[in-house]
């Protein structure tokens, strides 16, 4: 048992915090959303110059293959700043699985680029009432030297940016991953205006034509992939929601401290104070449960359980802490012009991407319903 | 980053819970179900304990000189949680949190007479701290010790003295300087032996286990028996808080109801045919309860761990007991809610679910949000140490 942060981790996170918060001044952030996508492409640029981009991508492609857990502190800090940076969709769910699951060639062909940061591939991995990759609606039909997918995917990110986007698709029973162009015929790429604040696209495809080189796995090594990349990436997002509930909460601590009511401090009244202190334990919880899911999955260990706990807690600990925050900000925590709202509605957007509370919590039900049925002598 | 027990904790961890298993004979199981011997002190507990002391298991995490083997915190933490799980009363206040500052600040007679005793498994210290009108504001506590001659007198009232039925000393805070303005700057601990003459003890009848009143009426006991420096009893009631924390919310007591209702509900038949565990409620409540225990789990670890390291974080000593105490309470609901009325069946009535285990606990569970630090002194410290928030008024 360490819980130690090493050395060299701690020196990315000072270099992150230090060009992430470079970049994301209320002034930087307010000129980055006057325009779709919300993406700032000099930081990304920062961050690739910086190394920051190939934290998991092997030193062959330009990488410094820190591994998982690495991306997963990067994707904490950029929470904490709100940064338009798609860390999650990019480093975690495509250059991630692209490391572990495509082939030599296409290794060399994307990585490269993904940790300099001169092209992008994304990521899409949920459909209409359907958020599980590994089982996906979408179907790729076989052709010659490849396969036609036709299918919707929702809430892309990147996708008017990305080379390639990620995606799964059924050939009747058999799981395919493929690396699809979003620029090809075939494709329908709608606006999709989020919560969050972002303009994500729709992704329709209508037998879409993929080559052979652009599938990723398919079969058996498709599923790992999809469940993999289900995993690493609810685990990112937690890492994320740390960010971004610790600086809702350091933000609200700040601010009643400041706001004065009745003649003082409104943090100097109990029901104020023990509201913020709320939000502390659940962002410690929340800590604690992804810490444990990022080493799992570091380490190349069955993270199945920890991923689905961690998320759960995410979705509770966005809900309770962004709820929080602005209700004791009061109007200040709703306005445009204070800072807060970013944080608010980027968490809302997580607690209800790829997996929500309620429905993990019937995963992990149904999955210790069959653990204790399995043990069960009579 | 690794938040795995290594395969020598986890050797640790079964070494002791087969251990414990020997410990919890039929014979003191049967002695339990008697009220007032519930939390120890009948003759089969006295035996138990002894032979704890016997072979070597009380004071592990004591220094190499006071005869201990200097057990890290996180192995602590790991004997800690599998004897709380096995059921053993064992008197961790005593062992844990009196001995190691009665062994730094007593005078060398009676700290050879009471740590030697308490290793042997023969002592038991109860703690008398709180009075009927001192609970969370402790220190405006009046029992009063004056000196007389190489004696000293003590006179006052103490209130939730649990195992004062059967301990051998009573570990006293007592107010020996009744200048107002010295509120906390003038207690002073004495070790009161619950033989002295004036010493009378008299049961509180709790919804759970037998506490006590206890009363101290012209109590003499020499000055060897004073603790620690006159009127510096402050600092030795804080300095053991953390460790008491530590065997308070521990894993293993808890983790073993949720798998033992989990094992019940896949065993029962459910209503419509089926096991009671394929009700999606069931499943439900199941599986809230399993994300709280593994959040409990690492942050037991990790405290462990942190102490291993160095001084706990204030804030984070109390995020544990608050988040501890309040997930105990609501993991008794979750669980005792799959058993439905079966489960307020109570020990030893016909229908008793997991030997009535989890009804006590479901019945006494507000104990645990106010004992220990009340949850709003540890939410004000939260917001204090941990958010640098001025202080609530």
């Amino acid at each position: 048992m360490d819980f130690n942060i090493p050395e060299e981790l701690a020196s990315v996170n000072n270099l992150a915090q230090q060009i992430l918060n470079d970049f994301t001044t209320v002034d930087q952030l307010e000129a980055i959303e006057r325009q779709a996508p919300r993406f700032d492409p000099d930081l990304w640029q920062a961050l690739a110059t910086a190394g920051l981009l190939g934290l998991d991508i092997q030193e062959q492609f330009g990488g410094t293959d820190l591994g998982y857990y690495a991306v997963t502190a990067l994707c904490e800090e950029v929470g904490r700043t709100v940064a338009p940076a798609p860390v999650v969709p990019v480093l975690v769910s495509a250059a991630g699985t692209l490391r572990r699951f495509a082939s030599d060639q296409q290794q060399e062909t994307w990585l490269p680029g993904i940790a300099a940061g001169s092209l992008q591939v994304s990521s899409a991995l949920e459909e209409y009432a359907n958020d599980d990759p590994t089982r996906p609606d979408a179907i790729a039909a076989a052709t010659v030297g490849g396969y036609a997918i036709s299918g919707t995917k929702i809430c892309v990110s990147q996708a008017t940016i990305a080379r390639r986007i990620l995606l799964s698709a059924r050939n009747g029973d058999e799981l395919v991953v493929a690396l699809v162009d979003p620029r090809a015929a075939g494709i329908t790429l709608s606006p999709q205006l989020v919560t969050s604040g972002e303009t994500l696209h729709e992704m329709a495809m209508n037998a879409v034509q993929v080559p052979d080189e652009d599938i990723v796995a398919v079969g058996r090594k498709a599923v790992e992939a999809m469940q993999w990349i289900q995993r690493a990436t609810r685990t990112a997002l937690c890492a994320m929601m740390v960010g971004l509930a610790d600086k809702m909460m350091r933000m609200t601590g700040s601010y009643t401290t400041e706001r004065e009511q009745f003649g003082r401090p409104i943090a100097t009244f109990q029901a104020v104070s023990h509201r913020v202190a709320d939000c502390y334990i659940d962002v410690e919880c929340l800590r604690l449960v992804t810490e444990q899911a990022a080493s799992l999955i570091d380490q190349g260990r069955p993270a199945r359980e920890a991923s689905l706990i961690a998320k759960i807690w995410c979705g509770d600990t966005a809900h309770r802490v962004s709820q929080a925050a602005q209700h004791c900000h009061g109007g200040t925590g709703v306005d445009r012009d204070y800072p807060l709202h970013r944080y608010c509605l980027q968490a809302r957007q997580i607690e209800m991407s790829l997996g929500n509370s309620a429905q993990l919590t019937a995963q992990l039900g149904s999955s210790i319903a069959e653990e204790y049925l399995a043990s069960d002598p009579g | 980053m690794n938040i795995e027990l290594t395969a020598e904790q986890q050797a640790l961890q079964r070494e002791v819970r087969e251990y414990m298993k020997g410990i919890m004979t039929p014979a003191l199981l049967e002695e339990m179900k008697d009220h007032d011997l519930r939390e120890g002190g009948g003759p089969e507990f006295r035996k138990q304990y002894a032979k704890m002391g016997a072979d070597g298991w009380i004071g592990l995490s004591w220094s190499k000189d006071l005869g201990g083997k200097e057990l890290s915190h996180v192995e602590q933490y790991i004997f800690t949680d599998e004897v709380i799980r096995s059921g053993f009363a064992y008197p961790f206040l005593t062992t844990e949190a009196c001995t190691p500052v009665i062994a730094a600040h007593a005078n060398e007679e009676v700290r050879e007479e009471v740590v030697r005793g308490v290793q042997r498994g023969e002592v038991v210290i109860a703690i008398g701290y709180s009075e009927p009108n001192a609970g969370t504001d402790l220190a405006s506590l009046r029992t009063k010790a004056e000196r007389d001659g190489e004696d000293w007198v003590i006179n006052g009232q103490k209130m939730w003295t649990s195992l004062a039925n059967y301990a051998d000393y009573v570990w006293l805070a007592a107010r020996t300087d009744p200048d107002p303005e010295k509120k906390h700057k003038g207690l002073t601990m004495f070790l009161v032996p619950t033989s002295a003459e004036g010493f009378s003890c008299t049961p509180v009848r709790t919804l759970g286990a037998r506490t006590n009143a206890t009363y101290y009426d012209n109590v003499r006991i020499p000055d060897k028996y004073r603790v620690g420096e006159i009127n510096g009893g402050w600092k030795l009631i804080t300095s053991q808080l953390n460790v008491e924390r530590l065997s308070l919310f521990t894993h293993g007591q808890v983790d073993s109801l949720y798998q033992g209702v989990a094992e019940w509900s896949a065993q029962t038949a459910g209503p419509g045919g089926g096991r009671l565990i394929e009700q999606p409620w069931v499943q439900h409540n199941l599986a809230r309860v399993k994300t709280g225990l593994e959040a409990l789990k690492i942050m037991c670890w990790k405290q462990a761990w942190s102490m291993d390291q160095g001084p706990l974080d204030m804030a984070k000593a109390s995020t544990a007991k608050v988040y501890g105490s309040e997930f105990f309470v609501e993991l008794y609901r979750l669980l005792l809610e799959v058993m439905g009325t079966a489960g307020t069946i109570a020990a030893d009535s016909p229908g008793a679910v997991l030997q009535g285990k989890l009804e006590f606990r479901w019945r006494v569970g507000s104990i645990l949000t106010f004992g220990g630090g009340t949850n709003e002194v540890q939410r004000d410290i939260i917001a204090m140490a941990g958010l640098w928030m001025p202080r609530s008024r």
